[in-house]
């Protein structure tokens, strides 16, 4: 009954002063600030770095960065046309190996796996681990299995090989959560019709994660596309002047032609360094996109 | 407060399924519990069920929340089994055969024991394929275009739908999804069809339209709903079975059957104490 009481003497002390108040209190306004700070900073030196590039590489943002082959002889008109061709001759072949596996490997342990067991557990740190070993780790591996043992050597699918593996756990981690993200009651729904659980995967849940799917992988590709280090080891060094024809051609990569240009003591390559710099960026940025805007159009309404 | 004999009298007298009232030995059973029980670990849900339904009846179960009423439906269709540590202990027969015998495929026990879940989960597909999916999945080929309007018209949302076949699902309205889920359920020509709550998450309005298509279907069909509105119950069924959750010398709660018999006598005059007070709104 107490609660009552003060609830019928509150009117009597309502007036319109008591709706004036002290505003934001200065402790959330400090918060406020440093928050914003710590996005300032970030933005802040991305922007520097957009801006230096832009500027230095800009005398040799021209079409002849796209058409012309990397030269020795004659900075003022060479191009990183090879390293480009080998970026997207590596990518795709990282994509054609690394997406079936990693959407098989979720698949498996996100839907048919027993989630209990110990084996799941394990396999699932260890997942978790292969994301954070560092990508110079993979390239040893890559040297001492695929460029040795297998006797691949200096090729495309080397270095497809190596960076696939790379990428494998963020596409298996990312894979798995767009598959979590699709509600229980669509499989249900669908076992109750009497489908099997690889029908209901494959059948539903799927198809309803692909766009998840599809960011994911997207994201990933691209962090493997601006990898440098494994690559280094991989023997991707050698100066190239033709374009890849196979996979198990020669090639080299525009972070690996970047490293080589900067290694250069004469402007001119430094100036075609920060050129193909803002190239990669651009690459960068739209397959970034191109993930948002996956992401935003299949928008589920669950 | 009402007396609970004018509510049951208000009940038996206006909104009671006035279908045919035979008694249960006359007719055939679908489903014959014997002594169910259901575990999620070691934990007993609901405990020592027997209970049989009859077919082309629309058998309610009704019971406060918790009372493992869901749970021993989804036993029906052997839903429980996508269950991490779910086990069912006693029999539940279908037409005579135990589903949980060793020969029994769940896949099998699902086609002919459909089921409408509370929230309805069309899948994220057009109007068309979410009929012709359970069909396509069970290996029936050929054209559905009959079959797909049949099954929306048998669950009246054809003339609605008809123009729309290609959208989406989600562009229909909560009772709409619900009655295409229904359309879906019948699509593989189940026997029975169990329903958890299907009206929990609709409007008095689409709720009406599907307990209309619920006296439609049992014509053809062997109905099990679970629904926590016993006025509901007591308009669409033909039995009914009241469960209540019991602790037991452990303090442990465990689901129970109280009591199960035709709807108009369980509503008129409950031989159980309890199921008078929650049937009159005097529970808890």
């Amino acid at each position: 009954m107490s609660t009552r009481q003060s609830l019928e003497q509150q009117p009597q002390s309502f007036s319109p002063q008591s709706l004036s108040g002290k505003g934001t209190p200065l402790r959330d306004r400090i918060f406020m600030w440093a928050l914003f700070l710590a996005l300032a900073v970030g933005v802040f030196t991305l922007a520097v770095l957009l801006i230096y590039v832009t500027v230095k590489g800009w005398p040799r943002l021209d079409l002849r960065l796209i058409t012309n082959m990397p030269s020795v002889r004659d900075p003022e008109n060479a191009g990183a046309q090879s390293a480009l061709t080998g970026s997207i001759w590596v990518i795709t072949f990282t994509a054609l190996i690394a997406l079936p596996m990693g959407i098989m490997a979720a698949l498996y342990l996100e839907e048919f796996a027993r989630p209990s067991s110990k084996f799941q557990r394990f396999i699932e740190v260890n997942i978790q681990n292969l994301a954070a070993v560092p990508s110079i780790v993979y390239g040893i591996l890559g040297l001492a299995v695929f460029a040795r043992a297998l006797a691949l050597g200096q090729s495309v699918i080397t270095a497809s090989m190596t960076l696939a593996l790379l990428v494998l756990p963020v596409i298996i981690i990312s894979t798995r959560e767009a598959l979590r993200a699709v509600p229980r009651s669509i499989r249900d729904g669908s076992l109750a019709l009497g489908a099997t659980e690889w029908q209901t995967a494959y059948r539903q849940t799927l198809p309803a994660a692909v766009p998840g799917i599809a960011t994911g992988t997207i994201l990933a590709l691209s962090r493997a596309i601006g990898e440098a280090a494994p690559l280094l080891l991989l023997g991707a060094v050698s100066f190239i002047t033709f374009n890849p024809d196979g996979v198990l051609s020669n090639y080299t990569t525009m972070p690996i032609q970047i490293f080589n240009w900067t290694k250069e003591s004469r402007e001119e390559f430094q100036i075609l360094a920060a050129a193909t710099i803002v190239l990669l960026l651009v690459i960068l940025l739209a397959m970034n996109f191109i993930a948002i805007w996956i992401r935003n159009r299949t928008q589920k309404r669950w | 407060m009402s007396t609970p004999d004018e509510v049951t009298l208000k009940l038996s007298s206006s909104m009671l399924r006035h279908g045919s009232e035979l008694p249960l030995h006359a007719r055939e059973t679908v489903f014959s519990l014997d002594d169910v029980s259901v575990f999620y670990g070691d934990y007993e849900a609901i405990r020592n069920v027997t209970l049989p339904i009859g077919k082309n009846e629309i058998t309610a179960f009704i019971g406060p929340s918790g009372c493992g009423k869901s749970t021993l439906l989804r036993s029906f269709n052997r839903m429980n089994d996508l269950i991490p540590g779910a086990r069912v202990q006693g029999t539940v027969a279908y037409h005579g055969t135990d589903i949980y015998g060793p020969d029994v495929d769940p896949i099998e026990v699902r086609r002919r024991v459909g089921m409408v879940f509370q929230k309805p989960n069309v899948f994220p597909k057009s109007i068309y394929e979410n009929v012709a999916y359970g069909p396509k999945v069970n290996g029936i080929k050929g054209n559905y275009d009959d079959l797909v309007e049949e099954c929306l018209t048998r669950a009246a949302l054809w003339n609605e739908v008809k123009d729309d076949l290609k959208k989406s699902a989600y562009a229909l309205s909560g009772g709409q999804q619900q009655r295409l889920v229904i359309a879906r359920c019948i699509a593989v020509r189940p026997d029975v069809i169990l329903m958890d709550e299907p009206c929990a998450s609709l409007d008095p309005i689409a709720t009406a339209k599907i307990e209309d298509l619920m006296g439609e279907l049992a014509k053809d069909y062997t109905i099990v709903i679970v629904t926590h509105n016993m006025q509901q119950a007591a308009r669409v069924s033909d039995r009914t079975a009241f469960f209540t959750a019991e602790l037991d010398d452990n303090g442990i709660r465990h689901g129970r059957l109280v009591e199960f018999g035709p709807t108009r006598e369980l509503f008129s005059s409950p031989s159980d104490k309890r199921t008078e007070d929650y049937i009159s709104g005097r529970f808890g």
